[in-house]
């Protein structure tokens, strides 16, 4: 029987997940710079240019601690539906921190590179 | 929250339902969270739907829902955050045990406190089990020093091998030893939250 040395299946998918889970905040707070979304267009925003499939509930509680952590400020804005919707926005502290981990970010991509050539 | 309304009625049972499912996960939430993510799902529902047609709208629904994901996972750590915050602000036993039971998964640290309110348990049953058995229940000593808390086979007591301290001071000197240990492990999970 030929021996066929195949990839772990599970550890990938495992791995990807944590990556993706560590990563949302980062990518939420990028997606944020700029400009306000609520909370759908957010999501559509996030999807759009990441390749990140994650049960999109998941994305309110994370504003929600955003929001504890002072990082995005939020509001209900009224709509002609009768439906509000929240929009949230970045914090002078946002920007700060956002701007603190792109440095890390970039940091670690260059070690990443130079490690996986 | 101003429900939405749908044109077939198996849409509006499968969105009621999923309404409900939201109240039940944050129904321990203070009022203002409890409506703030029951506004947040249903504007994110109203947003997606509304770019639907009628005629798809049941199967636009279940797949939006899907996406969203099922309120008993996507939500647990609204509810875990917020218990643990109840759990050490008020140190209502109820809150400790659920914040707990929340947080294990997030990190080993919260199986060690299981772990330590678990010998809370110890010591709650050992008061009880003195009620019931005073004669094998106690603190017991040999020549060297402390044994152990609890029950012992007569045996062990007849000869002379282990003999009890505390005689009917036991319960409430275990009622302190819980109370005492039961501040201070949920004190020290209040530095692990704060810590967080």
């Amino acid at each position: 029987m030929p021996y066929v040395c195949s990839m772990n299946d599970e550890f990938v998918q495992k791995w990807k997940s944590q990556v993706k889970k560590g990563t949302l905040a980062f990518i939420v707070l990028n997606v944020l710079q700029g400009k306000e979304y609520y909370g759908y267009e957010l999501i559509e925003e996030v999807k759009k240019h990441t390749a990140i499939e994650i049960a999109e509930g998941t994305l309110y509680p994370l504003m929600n601690r955003l929001k504890k952590e002072t990082l995005v400020s939020s509001k209900w804005v009224e709509q002609d539906s009768g439906i509000p919707r929240k929009y949230y926005s970045l914090t002078k502290e946002g920007i700060a921190t956002l701007k603190e981990m792109k440095l890390y970010w970039k940091e670690l991509e260059k070690s990443i590179k130079k490690i996986t050539k | 929250m101003k429900p939405i309304v749908f044109k077939h009625r198996t849409a509006q049972k499968i969105y009621d339902d999923y309404i409900k499912r939201i109240q039940r996960m944050v129904a321990d939430l203070p009022k203002e969270d409890r409506l703030d993510t029951l506004m947040e799902f249903n504007s994110h529902i109203f947003e997606s739907i509304s770019q639907s047609q009628p005629e798809s709208e049941v199967d636009d629904l279940m797949e939006i829902l899907e996406k969203l994901g099922a309120p008993e996972e996507v939500l647990i750590p609204l509810k875990a955050e917020r218990k643990l915050h109840q759990a050490t602000k008020t140190f209502n036993p109820i809150h400790v045990f659920k914040a707990i039971v929340l947080n294990i998964g997030n990190g080993i640290v919260y199986t060690v406190f299981a772990i330590l309110y678990l010998f809370l348990g110890v010591f709650v049953f050992c008061i009880f089990a003195k009620l019931w058995n005073p004669d094998a229940v106690g603190m017991y000593f040999n020549q060297n020093g402390f044994q152990a808390i609890g029950v012992v086979t007569g045996q062990e007591v007849e000869s002379g091998e282990v003999y009890e301290v505390l005689g009917n001071w036991f319960i409430p000197v275990m009622l302190i030893i819980s109370l005492v240990w039961y501040l201070l492990i949920t004190f020290l999970l209040k530095i692990k939250k704060s810590l967080n």
